[in-house]
């Protein structure tokens, strides 16, 4: 640039060092995926010996015909669902919340605030026992349909703080020149909240590919598994694990994530400004 | 814009409705019947059952066979879950870890009546293996695998130290002495972090089970109670204080930072250990991991009353609510006394429950798992019964790990922890 | 001015998917584990009405003790600790310098390993004995310790994993400051304020919504933590129950031990709890979140 800046300079340097502690971790996973599997934790070198793919096809392969690429596609299709509901049902609560009045409105949100302070191991069994019986086991339904009745309180939440600084002369004066609240919601609301929207997209995609707890009660045809679950069948507490496997796999599964996230985040960060208003 | 977005999503509503359409209650018109079997496990065992399922349904074309896997810890919870749910596998994979909890709240079938009519044939199982699968007195079991646990040696390093490794018969106390004998020779060597045993203080079951029998007693007695007293856990925790005051095992900390690691990190992987206990079938394991290193398989050591040995393993069970228990007993018969299963299964579990299977799998073995083959069959002949353990078992295999910890932290010591344990003890079986 | 009927018939549609989902997909699982909590319930055999009776046990039971206290640490230490520094990392991160991007997204990655396994491994790899942090102390001539193993220093390694994995309020923070218009700093820089005085006046105060809801959800987070003990210590919660977390303890009473109703009357002690907790945080936040309405 222009001028020598030594404040600046010292800036970077300890952005990049706290930075390396962030980045350690990952390193050394992707450094252990090309190692031999008895390498990784037989040697305390950062370095694989020699570098070795054996991992990655190891890994890819998977079982009874089904590879990696299929639990790729499967987690895709998931998430996007996932997305797609949650944006949907929560920017539409949160709407209400935030900025429509109605009966028992604060009864309603300390409802839904109490829905997210159950521990979720208590409710397992009777909500399996509820997909049982609308006989959705072993469909993807139990882990999309929710998501379109806006069970994730915290996006809703999220959404509601941020319609909540949406200033009020804006709503009033589209209110004055005719505007509906369906139009209101759609036009007005929904694209000043894009960040709180954008993020809710970022967190569903990650959280749900990362979730395996719920995706493991429901899906247990191989050939419906996730990379979630796909990541699991590299270990075995009782036997012998294929650590190797299992972070090439994990180090694969991460990049869809980063991608999101680089991506997203100049939506998220990088100006919404007031011209984007008027869609 | 808008329409796009709908659009869209209408298209993926549809497609996702499509994908999970018809539910399956087990049988359809065509006379086809399917079963759903499960079990615990990781991709090279999945391929296994994979491919014997397959073998299965070549065999029974009428027979349509699902499958269900899951990692050990993931395995159990799903299992849960569906059977609380009503919803549980036909023929699931059972450990004796889990078995009574299972057995004892009515979720498994008898299985007298299929042994009877000869469609599950143990005709070929030694009396002890067809026992183990008893729990008060019915067939809820039948083994897939037996295993009995032992002291896995690390030659090599008793080489290096110079003393000469145990043998097979030796008692408890030639084991506190030999540990500490290695301990000395290990200092005088000059190795650091490395140790004559590990600590298996913690080890209710197998090796405090093993202690018990050894010595007369039982960890339960045949109504499910306690089958042993304070004294017993007391000289149990004193035998370890003192290996932990000779320094023949790892201090506290590291025992417990290698508590939940996998065989692949464990101390005795990394040539830290000259001894440790381990299932008879888990040997082959450590030996690909060690390649450098000459292991071998000893018995754990013999008391007043003789021998300690029982037969644990994993073993296959049909779940009360399956629909086709016929279909699913031909399933086990086919699993445990065909060669076409064998073939492929070999000692995954451990030995083959029939004698004749384990003729038929011993000659296809590496010799690594000959070695783990030979150990079992070895002390099976010394096997005798363990009455199973009362509900509960868990809660007080945690109690049993919490009492040896607060000792090994020096945080109690062994009188009081013993106390402490056995109060609650008795009040976990008390309460069932 | 609407009738009252039509605005209610406005809010209800738009809280219409919502509602659907809390009457099918929550109530009625919450409402269970509640007539659970009342229960001897083992899972598999049909439940028994047991009044009082796990409630009763539960302050007789000394576990329980300690896992509120484990609970309780890592709730007051990983909170605000996280918070703090997932809001000046974000401070810091919204400026037009280089790179920033990538400065971003590096800082994100460890959010992206979610509870999975390679997280326990990866914390191995730096607080067991053989571990980073000791290779770096030892370099300073300090001795190492096994940090993941003692009773009393394992918490807090479970505590710095948790700040390590700031990425979420970090998002949430930045969003938010992009909410604050521009022109509130250039009026401030024409009144001679400086970045400090800006950072108080402006940056934190219109950030106090972002603030308000990063500080609910963080709690009620903390206070449920499971996946990070259940996948460091294989769900012992060991050694010593020094990690035993409140919602570990519980699902071992449930899942392991099969004692479902007592699991689910600690889950509804821990729902007033938060509850409660929560309750006061809003109570507070009349007085210090401001909403430009």
């Amino acid at each position: 640039m222009t001028t020598f800046k030594p404040r600046r300079l010292l800036l970077h340097v300890i952005i990049i060092c706290i930075g390396l502690i962030m980045l350690y971790p990952l390193l050394w996973m992707i450094m252990s995926s090309f190692k031999e599997s008895t390498e990784i934790f037989q040697s305390n070198s950062f370095w694989p010996k020699k570098f070795t793919l054996s991992n990655y096809i190891e890994g890819w392969t998977g079982l009874s015909g089904f590879t990696f690429g299929r639990f790729f596609l499967n987690s895709f299709f998931l998430v996007a669902m996932c997305i797609i509901g949650n944006l949907l049902s929560c920017s539409m609560a949160a709407y209400a919340f935030a900025k429509l009045s109605f009966a028992f409105k604060s009864v309603f949100f300390a409802l839904m605030l109490g829905t997210l302070m159950l521990p979720f191991h208590v409710t397992v069994v009777p909500q399996y026992i509820v997909f049982k019986h609308l006989g959705w086991i072993n469909t993807y339904l139990p882990l999309i349909v929710p998501k379109f009745l806006g069970v994730e309180g915290f996006f809703i939440f999220l959404m509601v703080q941020f319609m909540r600084t949406i200033p009020k002369d804006l709503s009033e004066a589209a209110e004055i020149d005719g505007c509906g609240p369906i139009r209101m919601y759609w036009k007005l609301i929904l694209p000043l909240a894009l960040p709180a929207l954008i993020t809710t997209m970022i967190f569903t995609f990650i959280w749900t590919w990362n979730d395996f707890f719920s995706q493991l009660l429901y899906l247990s045809d191989v050939k419906m598994y996730t990379v979630a679950l796909g990541l699991r069948m590299f270990l075995d507490a009782m036997g012998q694990s294929s650590w190797g496997a299992l972070f090439a796999m994990s180090t694969l599964s991460l990049i869809p994530l980063f991608v999101i996230f680089i991506f997203f985040q100049r939506y998220l960060i990088e100006g919404i400004t007031a011209g984007s208003i008027k869609g | 814009m808008k329409k796009m977005i709908i659009g869209l999503f209408s298209i993926i509503l549809v497609i996702s409705l499509a994908g999970c359409g018809s539910s399956n209650n087990g049988s359809s018109a065509d006379g086809k019947v399917s079963i759903t079997i499960s079990w615990w496990g990781d991709t090279a065992r999945n391929k296994k059952y994979n491919e014997i399922a397959d073998e299965f349904e070549k065999e029974n074309p009428n027979i349509e066979v699902k499958r269900q896997f899951g990692s050990w810890n993931d395995y159990w919870d799903k299992l849960a879950t569906q059977t609380a749910g009503g919803n549980a596998p036909d023929v699931i994979s059972m450990h004796p870890n889990y078995a009574a909890d299972y057995a004892r709240r009515n979720t498994l079938l008898d299985l007298d009546q299929y042994i009877k009519s000869g469609d599950i044939d143990v005709s070929n199982f030694p009396k002890s293996v067809v026992n183990s699968g008893k729990i008060s007195g019915k067939n809820y079991m039948i083994a897939q695998g037996v295993t009995t646990s032992g002291q896995v040696v690390n030659k090599s390093l008793f080489e290096k130290i110079g003393v000469d490794a145990p043998g097979d018969q030796w008692n408890w106390d030639h084991f506190v002495d030999k540990a500490i004998e290695v301990q000395k020779a290990i200092k005088a060597k000059g190795l650091k972090g490395t140790w004559a045993v590990d600590d298996q203080s913690i080890q209710y079951q197998p090796v405090f089970e093993y202690y018990l029998r050894s010595n007369g007693k039982q960890l339960y007695t045949e109504d499910g109670k306690l089958g042993f007293t304070q004294k017993d856990v007391e000289n149990w925790f004193n035998m370890w204080e003192t290996l932990r005051k000779a320094g023949a095992i790892p201090d506290a900390a590291t025992v417990n930072e290698y508590a939940n690691v996998s065989l692949e990190q464990s101390l005795f992987a990394k040539g830290k250990l000259a001894m440790h206990d381990i299932p008879g079938n888990q040997l082959y394991l450590y030996a690909d991991q060690m390649k450098d290193s000459q292991l071998e398989m000893v018995r754990h050591p013999q008391g007043p009353s003789g021998d300690g040995e029982f037969v644990e393993g994993a073993y296959l069970s049909i779940t009360k609510s399956s629909k086709h228990p016929k279909e699913a007993a031909k399933f086990i018969n086919f699993f445990v006394n065909s060669e076409k299963a064998l073939k492929i299964f070999k000692i995954e579990q451990g030995a083959p429950g029939s004698t004749k299977m384990n003729d038929y799998v011993k000659p296809q073995l590496e010799k690594g798992q000959q070695q783990s083959l030979d150990f079992i069959q070895k002390t099976l002949k010394y096997a005798g019964e363990a009455p199973y353990p009362p509900k509960g078992n868990t809660e007080l295999t945690t109690e049993f790990t919490n009492a040896a910890n607060s000792i090994a932290f020096g945080k109690s010591s062994v009188k009081a922890a013993s106390a402490a344990f056995m109060k609650k003890a008795e009040s976990i079986v008390n309460n069932q | 001015m609407k009738s009252a009927w039509k605005r209610n018939w406005v809010g209800f549609f738009f809280l219409g998917p919502w509602l659907i989902g809390l009457i099918g997909f929550t109530t009625i699982p919450m409402l269970t584990s509640l007539y659970f909590s009342f229960t001897k319930y083992d899972m598999f055999t049909p439940p028994n009405w047991a009044g009082l009776a796990n409630y009763i046990e539960i302050f007789h039971d000394p576990k329980f003790y300690s896992s509120v206290k484990v609970t309780a640490i890592y709730v007051l230490l990983s909170v605000p600790l996280q918070l703090i520094f997932a809001l000046l990392v974000a401070v810091l991160l919204n400026r037009g310098i280089r790179a920033v991007r990538l400065y971003r997204a590096a800082y994100y990655v460890p959010s992206l390993f979610g509870g999975s396994v390679a997280v326990a491994l990866l914390w191995r790899q730096v607080f067991d004995s053989e571990g980073l942090l000791n290779s770096v102390l030892g370099v300073f001539g300090i001795s190492g310790h096994n940090w993941i193993s003692t009773p009393s220093t394992s918490i807090y390694t479970l505590i710095i994993l948790a700040i390590w994995q700031f990425g979420a309020p970090m998002v949430i923070f930045l969003a938010g400051l992009k909410q604050i218009p521009v022109d509130l700093y250039e009026a401030a820089r024409i009144d001679g304020a400086n970045k400090f005085q800006q950072f108080f006046k402006i940056t934190l105060p219109m950030l106090t919504p972002i603030i308000f809801f990063n500080l609910i959800m963080e709690i009620i987070h903390a206070f449920q933590a499971f996946t990070p003990a259940y996948i460091v210590s294989g769900g012992t919660g060991g050694p010593l129950d020094s990690t035993l977390f409140y919602t570990l303890y519980l699902y071992q009473k449930g899942f392991t031990e099969f004692h479902m109703g007592y699991a689910s009357a600690l889950a509804w002690l821990l729902l007033v709890t938060i509850a409660i907790v929560t309750g006061l945080v809003f109570a507070s936040s009349k007085k210090w979140v401001f909403y430009q309405e």
